[in-house]
């Protein structure tokens, strides 16, 4: 039987992979997306749960709450992406996936073991804005809009190019004027940005949220959306992130073989689509 | 002062682990300049083999519940096996994953995700037809050896890590002689200086790079034994937190440096032992801590050649 909850799991799914499509656009392979999502889930949960003041008098949790979470998550995962991706990006290829899976290592690690962030157990009760999943199905529906919208449209505009310049070449891109250094820190951040939105309201949804979000796994996954999906436009990842959430839920009738045949999946992709399933037009 | 020099045993016998397994990330790394993330899945796969050749029965959830290998092998002769074994999974975790890549000269993110898929399929495979469930090594495997080995003043060492020890310090030993004597081994750090000045001259790179495929999964297999024997096995994905530390350990050494997996694995293992017990939840960050600073701060390792940039 396919929920609701099926197609709410997908939209996040393709969140995600927009959040790690942004920086690989300026050639830059971060998957630290589990790390600033968990991160947006855990203020988003620390806030609705530790200040009284944001439940209002209602039974279901003001809407405006939300938001205010959404702009604090935002803000946090921004300011800590900026941070961190000064010095980090600073590195290339290989070097910055290791550097970013070390972040999202300590992060998970860090959370976990301290009792400020609700520890090993996490963080309960997590108050409800929605009634049911169609609440959710909207709210991320809406965000998602957002998102492809805001893509698409950076994909046309000068910084959008200035980072496909620095994919295909940077050293060329750089000799043309473009200040790589910055466009890829912009890229970093705003991938963390989508990141920490998608967490917010993921937090909610599952009502209870700890650290484990923030693993090696879910780095890898999100990454494989985009890599099945195509990197090269806004909609290689949405259409990867909808499909691959969607296909061990799918799978779920054959048991115990259903990761094989992810496995599988994610094995063969590559190797007979290299591009993905949505190819660019100019290439 | 006794209390540091038993810390600084347990470090150097996880961390000769740790070494045996970034061993094999690095000679992969060197010839083909990508990373194999079904190398923690081979070592899973090592882990296993030496439980079932020391007779160990397979638990109630698997598919092959109750089975069993019909003999029960010595240890030192099991532990060899299974890393054989695990060298047989390496090659043809590089026939699938990374051949077909390798031949269209694709880009090195798919290697990536390649390797990865690679890796949970074995991984589920295993928990297929083994279960879920954890397995510790047969008890007596010692014989008559005493489990442990007093030092004098307090200080003892327990004689499996006595034998980890050993057994990673020998095949250390072999694959650096190996590594610097044989022509096998000179063809491959000639592969792995520039592969196509190598094929030009002669060298046959696709069998080099199914050679280093084979050590490096027999490192990691052999360790993967060694592993279940002095703690045991957690279950199917027990491997994969090897994989990540493993990780920390070849970025900490330098990308592709042989000596250099060796001190990584060492220091790691040395500075998880000196984690206090207060704060022993945050050990698993240690690895990761040093992977970050070692990258911000000197990008190409302890031992490793900086990398180049294109001009």
């Amino acid at each position: 039987m396919i929920d609701i909850s099926l197609f709410v799991l997908m939209l996040l799914g393709a969140l995600l992979a927009l959040a790690v499509y942004l920086p690989l656009r300026a050639g830059q392979l971060s998957l630290a997306t589990p790390g600033f999502y968990t991160i947006g889930g855990t203020v988003a949960a620390l806030l609705s749960t530790q200040l009284p003041g944001l439940g209002g008098s209602d039974a279901v949790y003001p809407l405006t709450s939300l938001l205010l979470e959404m702009i604090v998550a935002i803000a946090v995962a921004g300011l800590l992406a900026f941070l961190i991706g000064k010095p980090v990006l600073k590195l290339r290829g290989i070097y910055l996936a290791i550097a970013t899976i070390a972040l999202v290592e300590i992060l998970r690690v860090v959370l976990l073991s301290s009792p400020w962030f609700g520890a090993a157990v996490g963080i309960f009760a997590i108050p409800q804005p929605f009634e049911g999943p169609e609440g959710y199905l909207i709210a991320y529906g809406l965000l998602l809009a957002i998102v492809a919208w805001a893509c698409a449209r950076l994909e046309r505009q000068p910084l959008g190019m200035a980072m496909a310049a620095i994919r295909d070449d940077e050293l060329a891109a750089r000799c043309m004027g473009v200040s790589t250094d910055q466009v890829k820190l912009i890229a970093f951040v705003l991938s963390a940005i989508v990141a920490a939105a998608a967490g917010v309201l993921a937090a909610h949804y599952f009502n209870s949220w700890n650290a484990r979000q923030a693993n090696f796994d879910a780095s890898i996954t999100t990454l494989a959306f985009v890599v099945l999906g195509g990197s090269r436009t806004w909609l290689g990842p949405v259409i990867g992130g909808l499909v691959l959430t969607a296909l061990p839920e799918l799978l779920r009738p054959i048991g115990d073989l259903r990761l094989i045949v992810f496995g599988l999946v994610i094995l063969l992709g590559p190797i007979f689509i290299p591009q993905g399933l949505i190819k660019s037009k100019q290439s | 002062m006794d209390g540091l020099l038993q810390l600084l045993i347990n470090g150097i016998s996880i961390g000769a682990t740790y070494a045996l397994f970034a061993l094999g990330y690095t000679l992969v790394f060197s010839v083909l300049g990508v990373i194999n993330f079904a190398h923690g899945a081979v070592f899973t796969c090592g882990a296993y083999f030496t439980y079932l050749l020391l007779g160990g029965a397979v638990g109630s959830n698997g598919m092959l519940a109750g089975m069993h290998f019909p003999l029960a092998l010595p240890l030192l002769v099991a532990l060899p096996l299974a890393g054989i074994g695990a060298a047989a999974m390496g090659l043809l975790v590089e026939a699938v994953a990374f051949k077909p890549l390798r031949r269209r000269g694709a880009e090195p993110l798919l290697y990536l995700i390649t390797s990865l898929g690679a890796g949970v399929i074995l991984v589920n495979l295993i928990q297929l037809l083994m279960g879920a469930e954890a397995y510790a090594l047969p008890g007596n495997l010692l014989g008559r050896w005493p489990a442990v080995l007093a030092l004098g003043h307090g200080v003892q060492i327990r004689t499996v890590q006595l034998l980890l020890l050993i057994v990673a310090g020998i095949a250390m030993l072999i694959l650096s002689l190996w590594l610097n004597r044989s022509s096998y081994g000179k063809a491959l750090q000639a592969v792995a200086e520039d592969g196509t000045t190598a094929r030009l001259l002669g060298i046959n790179s696709g069998a080099i790079i199914q050679l280093a495929f084979a050590i490096a999964s027999f490192l990691a297999g052999i360790s993967g034994g060694l592993v279940a024997l002095s703690v045991n096995i957690g279950g199917p994905y027990f491997g994969i937190g090897y994989g990540l530390k493993g990780l920390g350990v070849l970025v900490l050494g330098g990308l592709g440096s042989a000596p250099g997996a060796v001190l990584g694995g060492l220091i790691i293992g040395i500075a998880e032992a000196l984690v206090p017990a207060k704060l022993s939840a945050y050990k698993d960050a240690v690895a990761f801590a040093f992977l970050f600073l070692m990258l911000i701060l000197r990008p190409q390792g302890l031992l490793g050649k900086p990398p180049m940039e294109k001009v």
